[in-house]
């Protein structure tokens, strides 16, 4: 068995490390943060990540969320020194976490049943946590886990079957519905309409064309976005507000 | 699951349920006690009767299973109103309730001949002395079912509050992870492992103090320095202290736990959310008559980090709170967020008043 161990502690790491070893598993990466996870995740596919919930940058709950992605995704076990809300939810998931100081045994159990987890279990605990949603979105290109930082993008639009992210270096097509990106981001992020979130921190100002038809206007990019008639009143009063 | 504050309401009227088997009994009993007392009382110049007790037990049962199961019944009704609403609705509803019995059982003893004696003139007479027990006897039983609510609440609120200031002080994120440090260090390095359970235990003599008094600048300063130093085991590279406190007195009296929080703050909100670290500065400087002491610690200024900086204001409120009493307004405590940085800055007077 491969494993990763992702710990923002060099101690923690190194305890969990001979401890894999004093197993006999091999330990093929170490990670200190959510986003160096999942860059070694693609280097090495691991067959277990031993997962810490509190990490600097993108936190350990965030990582699965995109592991999640992954056609072929590692199993994951969370560890934590102390999580009293996500402990609960984990176990209403059915999701095996570690309590540190991890004991050899206990190790030994969770590696033994380790499984994947699924986009369902993780997106039920990270509802749970009251944190402001993920700090990046991404796209599993050929494979390949693509992560567009949220506060990145510019906006979220829908047609028919797909959303488009709008970002600073492009656009990309995701599997997420606009009402749970909404639901998510709703501090950072207005509904414009019944097909578009835009970026609040994005916003420079409203315009009307000779036919009574509200666009927002964008800083940094040269696009107009039209604003429902339905969310005229929303979008001026969150534009005064700023 | 939701909590509207309805909800909430709902689960804390003082009203106990009425259709729970312990509650209907105790009612039983009470009502027993209260028609022993009524025939008992040497009131008519008339011996005690067995019969009596029979008829007023069989009525006083009668209303107080009917008020009872009418309470039990509108229960859901009443939760949707205050404390002081539903309990005048309830009481409304118990009396009502007697003076619909009392009629009811006025005319049934009439037309069964039960009582003779009862006349029309009587009637009056029976109706009001029935309600003005039942507004005697309702009233003290909704009063004591109130009080008795309120105490059971100030119970829970009480250890609840005192778990909230225990964990304050000891944050167990804090108190795993350096159990977990010195686990990790236990088998290659076992000098800092002691010397790791030394501070821990020095940090902990501390904040485990009942009253958390007075002590001397010098001694903030070493427990302040204890306290990093375990958490530069934990974090290593990523934390770096610069600690600038030469040339202040460091005899005078501070309330103790002043700095460590301000330190805790400052790594849990700060250095511990930047994948990189930073550096906490601490300066200490003097001018007239007070010392000027600053913490600052670099912030992660990104969307999803934002979050942790709600619990800095509790432990800077704290420390401002306990600094208020022990210098009565001659120190003061700002707090100077500049985005990318955090300064906390303490005024303390050198000098007793």
């Amino acid at each position: 068995m491969r494993i990763l161990i992702a710990d923002d502690e060099n101690l923690a790491r190194d305890r969990l490390r001979s401890m894999v070893e004093s197993l006999g598993e091999e330990v093929c990466g170490e990670a200190g943060n959510g986003a160096e996870v999942l860059t070694v995740c693609a280097e090495q596919m691991p067959d277990v990540v031993l997962l810490d919930i509190r990490m600097p940058g993108m936190d350990g709950l965030e990582a699965a969320q995109h592991l999640a992605q992954l056609d072929d995704p590692p199993a994951v076990i969370f560890t934590t020194a102390y999580d009293e809300h996500a402990l609960s939810a984990f176990e209403t998931n059915a999701i095996d976490y570690l309590l540190k100081p991890v004991r050899k045994e206990r190790l030994q159990q969770a590696l033994e049943k380790a499984v994947k987890l699924n986009r369902v279990q993780i997106n039920a605990i990270r509802k749970t946590e009251d944190n402001q949603g993920r700090t990046h979105i991404s796209v599993n290109t050929q494979g390949k886990l693509q992560l567009i930082p949220v506060d990145e993008v510019f906006y979220f639009a829908a047609d028919q079957k797909y959303v488009t992210v709008r970002y600073k270096d492009g656009e990309q097509i995701i599997t997420e519905t606009l009402k749970t990106l909404e639901d998510e981001f709703k501090d950072h992020f207005i509904r414009i309409h019944r097909n578009a979130l835009v970026a609040s921190e994005y916003i420079r100002g409203m315009e009307k064309d000779n036919e009574g038809h509200v666009y927002i206007v964008l800083k940094d990019i040269d696009e107009k976005l039209e604003v429902s008639k339905r969310h005229v009143a929303d979008v001026k009063e969150f534009i005064k507000g700023k | 699951m939701s909590s509207n504050p309805e909800q909430i309401s709902k689960q804390e009227l003082f009203l106990p349920d009425f259709c729970a088997i312990p509650v209907v009994f105790v009612i039983v009993l009470v009502a027993e006690l209260l028609a022993f007392v009524l025939a008992i009382a040497p009131i008519s110049g008339q011996q005690f009767q067995w019969e009596d007790l029979g008829l007023i037990s069989l009525f006083i049962q009668w209303i107080a299973l009917t008020g009872t199961a009418v309470l039990c019944i509108m229960r859901k009704w009443l939760c949707r109103f205050s404390d002081k609403m539903a309990g005048l609705l309830s009481y409304a509803l118990l009396i009502l309730v007697t003076l619909i019995l009392s009629e009811a059982a006025f005319w049934l003893a009439r037309y069964t001949g039960v009582f003779a004696v009862l006349s029309d003139n009587w009637h009056l007479d029976f109706l009001i002395r029935n309600m003005a027990i039942s507004m005697i006897v309702s009233a003290i039983a909704l009063r004591y079912l109130y009080i008795q609510h309120q105490w059971k609440l100030k119970i829970q609120s009480e250890s609840r509050a005192r778990l909230d200031a225990l964990q304050a002080r000891i944050r167990p994120h804090f108190l795993f992870n350096s159990m977990n440090v010195i686990a990790s260090l236990t088998r290659d390095k076992p000098a800092l492992a002691e010397e790791a359970i030394e501070d821990l235990s020095d940090l902990f003599r501390v904040t485990l103090k009942e009253d958390s008094g007075q002590t001397t600048l010098q001694e903030e300063f070493d427990l302040g320095k204890r306290y990093l130093r375990l958490e530069k085991l934990r974090l290593g590279d990523r934390l770096n202290i610069e600690w600038n406190t030469a040339n202040v007195p460091v005899d005078i009296k501070i309330p103790s736990l002043t700095i460590q929080p301000l330190l805790e703050n400052a790594i849990y909100h700060g250095i511990e959310t930047l994948p990189e670290g930073g550096t906490i500065r601490v300066n200490a400087s003097t001018r007239d008559d007070t010392l000027m002491l600053e913490i600052s610690n670099p912030l992660n200024t990104s969307q999803s980090n934002k979050i942790n900086n709600k619990g800095n204001e509790i432990a800077v409120a704290n420390v401002r709170e306990r600094l208020q009493v022990f210098y009565k307004g001659r120190a003061d405590l700002d707090v100077e967020d500049k985005g990318q940085t955090y300064v906390v800055i303490l005024h303390i007077p050198t000098t007793s008043s």
